[in-house]
């Protein structure tokens, strides 16, 4: 190979990418490995462990809460789906329509929610779904719906369906600003060339739109999948995972694992056991979306 | 029939945009009641304005105390994140080493990476080393969680960044750091104003880790200071909100304050991702 005028001595090349690689590896690759080692221990946290080889594991396998709470990131997910992507699709090709006013305000607003910390968006919305005074409980009365106000929080069978609200309506606008970021990459002389030939705003949306931002709209979908795997702090917030476990969550169930039961070693095969389902879901999305014969699937499901 | 439509959308995109700040709104006008007022009416807007939830805020609540350290956490993580990335990035695209396809992938992997599956092994981790509840604690997660998506940002800017600049350079007799930060760098701010603005969000409002790493109240961060808050407070909810404004009150003014750049970084971002 050809010396290059502009290639640094190795010493220093290694001295701008190792200490980034290092801290890397110590956050993120480590804690992988030393999980793995502990999860084959009976370990309270303390200096006493117990080797126990698979036990953990096995114990996940049956685990019901476990097994609940990986449910109810899979509701949190397609509700967030539909929801997010969905309803982000939808507003951003209307936003994209050329006689619609305060683009940018509407941009701007919509987008805010997602620079809110979780926690807030989550307090926010328990004080909307208080039973007495929650904003919601209040809007039902005032237009005579008494019969439906309800503990919003506290039923356990439509919980699910509950706590996803706060977490949709946070990053409708978040994908709105990615799917407006591919459509601004459309040429627009294919919407006027399909205008001029009769064809109305749904058709230029389903038909030129969405095959055009099939990339995009992939990056959603992945970015949605893995951000409502790990989803933690709306529920701590809302509910706590509660009432019950009904609400629990994969991250919720590890944190009190850890933090209440201090099973230290059930917790790393806990984290791990996370780690490839997340994973999993995440590879099988991919492999969804690049399967021309199955695109709609994926990008509905 | 035509203008119709056109209205119709013109109001729901309005109906839309009032429905993602008005949360938000409610917020702020209830923090200003007091709370027998809220209970009765939580939809009103305040009959009597009070400024006590503020003033309970501001003297018998650590608030201060939490926003100086997420204030510093989140200075000192994204210069990191920043710096290291750039320097990465900017090496991962232009040079060829032994180990790079290897190096690249590992970091790629990051991206893909539950990083909330790392709570609690990261938690013993950094235990059993002795790190929790320093000043500097959660610095370590936010970076390392961080690097990736820095990295891939500047690797893939730089590589539309034309050789040339960097030869010319060279021939002139300009050195390897001279001309990273003298002339790659200026060209690399689109880009680094992106990360800024994604990583300034996230780690100031990051509450895992902080919740899990940090336990001494005096270091703790807005988000996790708003749960004890929270528990003080449990049924008085517009001085809860009041807590919240005030924690929110430095997002919500950079964010309308720079919406314009923060939106277009983020399109930039999207595009390139």
């Amino acid at each position: 190979m050809q010396k290059d005028v502009i290639q640094p001595k190795s010493w220093v090349l290694g001295a701008c990418i190792l200490p980034g690689i290092a801290w890397y590896v110590y956050v993120v690759i480590l804690p992988m490995i030393t999980a793995m080692r502990n999860s084959l221990y009976n370990w309270s946290g303390g200096p006493k462990m117990t080797y126990i080889g698979f036990k953990n594991y096995q114990f996940l396998m049956r685990d019901s809460i476990f097994w609940q709470a990986f449910r109810n990131n899979l509701t949190i997910t397609l509700l967030s789906l539909i929801g997010q992507i969905g309803f982000a699709f939808i507003l951003s090709s209307l936003l994209a329509m050329r006689f619609v006013r305060l683009k940018r305000l509407h941009r701007t607003v919509a987008y805010f929610p997602s620079t809110v910390s979780a926690v807030v968006v989550g307090y926010v919305w328990s004080v909307i779904f208080n039973y007495d005074s929650g904003l919601l409980n209040s809007l039902l009365r005032a237009v005579g719906l008494e019969s439906w106000a309800s503990p919003w929080l506290d039923i356990p069978s439509s919980i699910m369906y509950v706590v996803s609200i706060p977490i949709i309506w946070q990053y409708i606008g978040y994908y709105m600003i990615i799917i407006l970021a591919g459509i601004s990459s459309i040429d627009q002389e294919v919407y006027d060339m399909a205008e001029i030939d009769g064809a109305n705003g749904v058709q230029r949306a389903l038909k030129i739109t969405l095959p055009l931002i099939k990339g995009t709209l992939g990056v959603c979908v992945m970015l949605c999948i893995s951000g409502n795997m790990r989803i933690f702090d709306h529920i701590y917030s809302l509910t706590g995972g509660g009432p019950g476990n009904s609400s629990i969550v994969m991250a919720m169930h590890a944190y009190k694992t850890t933090f209440i039961k201090s099973q230290f070693g059930y917790a790393s095969a806990m984290s791990f056991g996370i780690m490839v389902l997340s994973l999993s879901l995440i590879m099988f999305s991919r492999v969804l979306i690049q399967q021309p014969w199955r695109k709609e699937a994926a990008i509905d499901a | 029939m035509r203008r119709l439509g056109r209205l119709l959308v013109n109001l729901l995109l309005i109906g839309f945009s009032i429905s993602c700040v008005f949360p938000i709104f409610w917020v702020l006008y209830s923090s200003f009641k007091s709370q027998a007022e809220f209970t009765i009416s939580s939809m009103a807007l305040p009959k009597v304005w009070t400024m006590a939830n503020y003033v309970s805020v501001v003297t018998q609540s650590q608030m201060g105390t939490y926003m100086l350290n997420s204030f510093r956490t989140t200075l000192m993580s994204v210069s990191l994140i920043v710096t290291i990335s750039f320097v990465m990035g900017y090496c991962f695209s232009r040079f060829r080493f032994r180990g790079r396809n290897l190096l690249y992938t590992v970091i790629l992997m990051g991206m893909l990476l539950p990083v909330h599956a790392l709570l609690v092994p990261l938690y013993i981790q950094i235990r059993d080393a002795g790190l929790l509840d320093k000043w500097y604690t959660l610095v370590v997660p936010y970076v390392g969680f961080g690097l990736p998506m820095g990295v891939i940002l500047t690797e893939g800017f730089v590589s539309s960044i034309p050789r040339t600049f960097e030869e010319a350079a060279a021939i002139d007799g300009s050195g390897f750091l001279r001309t990273t930060f003298t002339i790659i760098l200026p060209l690399t701010m689109p880009i680094l104003a992106t990360l800024i603005i994604i990583m300034f969000f996230g780690n100031w409002n990051e509450f895992s880790f902080s919740l899990v790493l940090i336990n001494r109240d005096e270091l703790r961060t807005v988000p996790v200071g708003l749960t004890m808050f929270r528990s003080m407070y449990r049924v008085d909810y517009p001085r809860l909100m009041a807590g919240m404004m005030v924690a929110l009150m430095p997002v919500i003014v950079l964010y309308f304050l720079f919406s314009d750049r923060i939106i277009q970084g983020m399109m930039a971002g999207a595009i390139k991702g």
